[in-house]
């Protein structure tokens, strides 16, 4: 069992997934609220690393993270080192690739919210912000963890993306999923078999909750 | 409880005549039908019911006035105050409008507790005010002792009383009613407008009180406006309109 990938997985997954909250947010607000008439060409543009091969989103954001595009360019002329094969690299490409994790169940869960609920908080002079902030999000508490806790998830387990954009640098890049694949090219399957439980009890475990959560078991607690 | 509501509103200015009044036209178009809103009335200090059946405009003459919908043309004015003018392209936002609104289901927070809903729109008030019209009207409408319940823990006709009391604790100029006794009991519904017309009695602004029990209109109604597919096709006391 390698912990050092263990350790850099977990990290880089909550990272990702903090990141995520921040930046799902007003993305989800936007997509539930705008009345933008080509606003489903954003909503597939956030949706598209579901269906996106990882390989190839891996492959776009090397081209993209680069010392070659401006991105990278401006990240290389900041910090003196490349964005590609960092772990600040993997960072950014995670929040990419599990972007609709965290979007979409934000999304569903403002707009699950009564609507009379926001126009009674209109009705009483509270701003859309306030609105926001007190009555829209406390009601998708449920909504907003399971977005966090599957963009948690889904990090933990990337693969593609993360061999393209970060390689096999350990301490650095080698996150359990390479490690796995890595003991099994060396044939060494009872310490890839060890590492696969450990990933699988701990996936199976958030996703446990998250359905626990959508059956409100733990909504109802969370509430209290 | 008059007096306790005298006290409650005893800072509204009761002197100048409260005259509210629209002129609405609003359309909606469907695939298969469309509909138009087109009504005209002026309103004064009281109980005015829109009386009409399910589908005749009436909620949505309310969201106008509420400004939770943008009418095709009109205007719309509370005393001096010009909410919504189509000719010089004014519309108040809803947020600014003063005016409160019980909505058909109360849409009470649910996770925040009676006080707190109550206090919900008088955010802007320095501590000490706030608190103490809060326990005012908390006091007024007999829910004092729910303060600390959420709206799933306490009953209709008390859900009733908190969306009420939530909306006059922020001094409206004019209040909407969207059928807000629809699913109460017959006993919890005579006590509930019986406080309406005390408080009313105290306060004196107009207000419109959407039903279609025949019931409240004989209850509650200075004056009925009866709306039938988008229009008003009659207009007077309650004995007058209803026995057409």
């Amino acid at each position: 069992m390698d912990w050092q990938s263990l350790w850099l997985t977990i990290r880089l997954a909550a990272l990702v997934a903090a990141s995520l909250f921040l930046i799902a947010l007003p993305i989800a607000y936007w997509i539930t609220y705008s009345r933008w008439r080509w606003k489903f060409l954003a909503e597939a543009v956030v949706a598209l690393p579901i269906v996106l091969p990882p390989t190839v989103l891996g492959f776009y954001l090397l081209v993209a993270l680069g010392p070659r595009s401006p991105l990278g360019h401006l990240w290389q002329a900041l910090t003196g080192h490349s964005l590609v094969f960092t772990f600040q690299g993997l960072v950014v490409g995670s929040i990419i690739y599990s972007l609709p994790f965290a979007v979409q169940p934000f999304a569903a869960s403002f707009a699950a919210v009564d609507s009379r609920l926001i126009a009674a908080s209109a009705t009483l002079g509270a701003s859309k912000l306030r609105t926001f902030l007190e009555i829209v999000m406390p009601l998708s508490v449920s909504g907003m963890v399971a977005g966090v806790v599957l963009s948690f998830a889904h990090t933990l387990g990337e693969f593609g993306v993360v061999l393209m954009i970060g390689g096999n640098i350990p301490g650095v890049t080698r996150t359990v999923s390479i490690d796995i694949y890595d003991q099994v090219q060396a044939l060494n399957y009872s310490s890839a078999s060890i590492t696969a439980i450990v990933l699988l009890a701990i996936s199976f475990g958030l996703l446990a909750f998250v359905y626990a959560l959508n059956r409100k078991v733990l909504a109802v607690w969370l509430w209290k | 409880m008059k007096a306790k509501l005298s006290a409650l509103h005893r800072e509204a200015d009761h002197s100048k005549p409260c005259i509210f009044s629209f002129h609405i036209r609003k359309r909606f178009e469907a695939a298969k039908a469309s509909f138009e809103l087109n009504v005209s009335a002026d309103i004064r200090r009281g109980v005015t019911i829109v009386f009409g059946p399910s589908g005749a405009g009436k909620t949505t003459l309310l969201e106008c006035i509420a400004g939770l919908l943008t009418p095709n043309s009109g205007r719309i004015g509370v005393a001096d105050r010009i909410l919504f003018d189509s000719s010089s392209r004014v519309s108040v936002d809803v947020r600014h409008r003063r005016i409160g609104y019980v909505f058909q289901d109360l849409a009470l927070f649910p996770h925040l507790t009676v006080e707190k809903n109550v206090g919900y729109g008088i955010r802007g008030l320095a501590v000490g005010d706030r608190e103490r019209k809060i326990a005012d009207v908390l006091e007024s409408f007999r829910i004092a002792n729910l303060r600390h319940r959420k709206p799933g823990e306490i009953s209709g006709g008390e859900r009733q009383r908190v969306a009420l009391a939530r909306s006059l604790v922020t001094d409206p100029c004019v209040l909407l009613l969207d059928e807000p006794l629809a699913a109460l009991d017959a006993t919890t519904k005579a006590k509930l407008i019986d406080d309406l017309r005390c408080w009313n009695e105290a306060h004196g602004i107009p207000i419109l009180y959407v039903t279609h029990s025949r019931e409240e209109v004989f209850a509650l109604g200075d004056r009925v406006l009866m709306l039938d597919a988008g229009k008003i096709i009659a207009e007077g006391t309650p004995d007058a309109v209803m026995r057409r």
